[in-house]
């Protein structure tokens, strides 16, 4: 009898029917996990039971003995507070601002209804969970805690009152690449030395293979497979399942073929970029020192590094759309100046694509008018016939049909979004892009498609490319060379392959440790 | 916390210099003087007065001699109430309009947030709706008809409050708060629901609803305060908003606040007095910034940085 199961479920919003025939069971000390593209279903399966989200739960869902279907108001607080715990996707936002951390544990260890615990207690919890320095920080905000603390934070107030049943959704997914591999371990270990039962939410099978002993993939509001985790990932029967697996790269699939690099086209010296500090304090924070790279055409070259490596910073100055502070960025042989100084043909030669890309679209704009922009900056001198049929051109490079030229920017999904943005990239025909994390934010089916129209491009333009990730394995099959970053400087370069079969710094080591 | 004070308190110098000064010139640009009357005074004796008032001189030397005296705390002799200094004036006045003002800003919170939040709460619904619209009528509506309307229907027809003066006790407070209060929380309502109806959609809301918490908790201790944000940064525009509200509604019940020698100065020219006005009202605004910034603190912990 499993102590979490839910029997042929089906959610409506608003009258419309999202989810249909999942099941799901949990045992007491195994995981279970949901994988599923954005839009499955799989988080609304996960919350919706517990009334977390607007949606309407139908079918037969039992938690320990009590039925949530049929269960009153009392009823479903009660299982919410002594029985379930949760960690949610964003730890940033998951905390309430204006209490101190202490306040929010103790909140949560309160939750079922044991007396207030001690501060000695509370201090113990964190520490628990690996969070150091335990008694200071219950007197913080949580803003004074990184992205990584507060998730352990989450997880410290989600297991407090010792729930039954721990559910998990998305709680590495907007954390940086060394750390999932951390929290993972840390569910783990909590779940074995308390015999909880987990559900754990995902959207990449990578980060939860070895992990769950049950996987359910999800697609639609449909189960498309479930099973062992074991027998599921050698033996794969659905189609959807296969693609999944072949979308997620890994570092042990075979190495691609990339095509010939030419000369040198653009070469980076002695870069570094400071900014002052925030507020009245003096001094300057140095983002990145003393960098060198260089990119040859046709060649793509993977820019690695965690959060706050200053990654995108050195894009940014190499794209002449953010400070340099000193250093030199030379374009086949000449000095590029500062970005201010910048000419419009110079502009014109490398072209930037963001990370977010529904942000990255002016909502206002119709997907016509932000292709054709760079057009109108760069040459201005094009007739407007002619930048129609550029634009045409730049949509159908990118896979896009002619009907999606009035579109609006809200209307289309996460990979359409990243396609205009790249088509907007290439319209005004740039010699180099830079890709800051441009596939990070795409589901994996998505986003490597993304990664295959790079290539694609690369080679019918014969472009050169930076790519700018936390995430190696998907570098790999795009980059021909690597440079890792860590606190604004090169800790190692080389050859893509060379440096993933050995590499020899330790920030490397972790990187690919957290593929 | 400290830090942001002292860092405001250093900032308000300057700030205050300037307003003065801006003020200074702008009132000595306007044509007239002190001393115009129906009939001209003659010439030898306007000449006379100047010279003792010191408006003979350069006028960046006037504003020097104004600017030291009042570092010594001297806002110098009115020119028309001939026998008070502007300090014995500003003494007068500024304990009624003070009163007046701060009690506005109570209730005007009291009401603004407590119908925001029950609007909120019933987002959707007509209590909702009419409470917005109540919100929207009270916002547009100017003192000067507000003020003789309650003036109308409480003193005259009802006869239950006095209609003009401070009289006895407590009572003659009554409605030149609640017309002074009025708009602002009108205003303070329709944020208080905003701030409210942004904030409930937030992740910390569904943690503490994941924590089995009842409404009513999750409503205050994990989701006023930060709706409440919008309010604070609106406190120091109402506080400026109420000093200069002051200004009518003294004038329609016949309170002999600091807004009466205001209009007064400024229509006699009463060069001193209308500057310690300004001084004083630009110093309370800076102060009621100040105020509200330290309230923002305390909403959002993250605003304490920096």
């Amino acid at each position: 009898m499993s102590i979490y199961e839910i029997r042929d479920m089906a959610i409506e919003i608003d009258g419309k029917q999202l989810v249909e025939g999942v099941n799901i069971a949990v045992e007491a000390g195994q995981c279970t996990a949901i994988i599923g593209a954005s839009g499955s279903g799989k988080s609304l399966s996960c919350l919706t039971p517990f009334g977390l989200t607007p949606g309407v739960a139908r079918g037969s869902i039992t938690l320990d003995g009590i039925d949530l279907i049929q269960a009153d108001a009392h009823q479903m607080r009660d299982a919410r507070s002594r029985l379930t715990g949760f960690v949610f996707q964003q730890p940033l936002t998951a905390l309430t601002p204006h209490l101190t951390i202490g306040a929010q544990l103790q909140e949560a260890a309160a939750q079922a209804g044991p007396p207030r615990s001690s501060r000695h207690e509370l201090a113990q919890r964190l520490e628990r969970v690996g969070l150091s320095r335990a008694d200071e920080r219950l007197d913080q905000f949580p803003h004074r805690l990184s992205g990584g603390e507060r998730q352990r934070v989450m997880i410290a107030a989600a297991i407090a009152h010792e729930p039954k049943l721990l559910i998990a959704d998305e709680p590495t997914s907007a954390l940086d690449a060394s750390l999932r591999g951390e929290i993972m371990a840390l569910l783990d270990e909590l779940r074995l030395e308390r015999g909880l039962a987990m559900l754990l939410v995902s959207h990449d099978l990578a980060s939860v293979e070895g992990h769950a002993d049950q996987l359910i993939v999800m697609d639609q509001g449909r189960v498309v497979e479930s099973g062992p985790t074991a027998s599921l990932i050698t033996k794969p029967q659905k189609e959807y399942t296969k693609r999944l697996m072949a979308a997620s790269a890994r570092l042990d699939e075979p190495a691609p073929q990339l095509q010939e690099v030419g000369d040198i086209l653009l070469e980076a010296e002695a870069v570094a970029v400071t900014f002052p500090r925030p507020g009245w304090r003096r001094g300057k924070i140095k983002a990145v020192t003393d960098i060198g790279l260089h990119v040859r055409e046709g060649e793509a070259l993977a820019i690695v590094g965690g959060s706050g490596s200053g990654k995108s910073t050195l894009g940014k100055a190499i794209a002449g759309i953010g400070p340099l502070t000193s250093g030199t960025i030379r374009w086949q042989g000449q000095p590029l100046p500062e970005r201010r100084a910048r000419t419009v043909a110079m502009r014109a030669l490398i072209q930037p694509v963001f990370q977010d890309p529904v942000a990255s679209l002016d909502p206002q704009w119709k997907v016509r008018d932000i292709v054709a922009e760079p057009i109108k900056h760069l040459q201005p001198e094009i007739l407007r016939k002619d930048r129609d049929a550029m634009v045409l051109k730049a949509l159908e490079d990118v896979e896009l049909g002619e009907d999606y030229l009035s579109r609006m920017p809200t209307s289309l999904s996460g990979g359409q979004a990243q396609r205009v943005a790249i088509a907007r990239a290439i319209v005004a025909s740039p010699r180099l892009l830079v890709l800051d994390e441009a596939t990070s934010a795409l589901d994996p089916l998505v986003g490597s498609s993304i990664l295959q129209l790079l290539r694609k491009l690369q080679q019918t333009k014969n472009l050169s490319i930076i790519f700018i990730t936390h995430d190696i394995a998907s570098a790999r099959r795009l980059c021909h060379r690597i440079v890792v970053l860590d606190e604004g400087a090169v800790v190692e370069t080389g050859d893509m392959d060379l440096v993933i079969r050995n590499p020899q710094a330790v920030t490397t080591q972790k990187l690919i440790a957290a593929s | 916390m400290l830090a942001l004070v002292a860092r405001r308190l250093m900032t308000a110098v300057p700030t205050l210099l300037a307003i003065i000064l801006a003020s200074f010139f702008l009132m000595r640009l306007a044509p007239g003087g002190p001393f115009d009357g129906e009939r001209p005074l003659p010439p030898e004796t306007q000449a006379a007065l100047q010279a003792a008032y010191g408006l003979d001189k350069p006028l960046w030397e006037q504003a020097w001699i104004y600017v030291s005296r009042l570092v010594q705390g001297d806002f110098g002799p009115s020119l028309v109430y001939r026998d008070f200094t502007v300090s014995e004036l500003v003494a007068q006045g500024l304990p009624i309009s003070l009163t007046l003002g701060g009690l506005a800003i109570i209730l005007a919170l009291f009401i603004g947030i407590s119908a925001g939040l029950f609007a909120a709460v019933q987002a959707g619904k007509a209590a909702d709706k009419a409470i917005m619209m109540f919100a929207t009528v009270a916002t547009a509506l100017p003192t000067f008809v507000t003020g003789p309307a309650l003036a109308l229907f409480f003193g005259l027809w009802l006869g239950l409050l006095p209609v003009s003066g401070t009289g006895e006790g407590w009572s003659w407070l009554i409605m030149p708060v609640v017309a002074l209060a009025l708009p602002v929380s009108g205003a303070i309502a329709k944020l208080t629901r905003a701030g409210l109806a942004t904030v409930l959609k937030q992740d910390h809301i569904r943690t503490a609803k994941a924590r089995g918490l009842p409404e009513t908790k999750i409503l205050f201790k994990h989701g006023l305060r930060p709706a409440l944000v919008p309010v604070a940064s609106y406190l120091g525009p109402a506080a400026a908003g109420l000093l200069t509200g002051a200004v009518v509604v003294e004038t329609v019940f016949g309170l002999p606040g600091l807004g009466r020698y205001f209009v007064q100065g400024a229509l006699n020219r009463d060069y001193p007095l209308v500057l310690g006005v300004v001084t004083l009202y630009a110093a309370l605004i800076i102060l009621f910034n100040l105020f509200a910034d330290l309230i923002y603190g305390w909403l959002d912990p993250r605003m304490r940085e920096g």
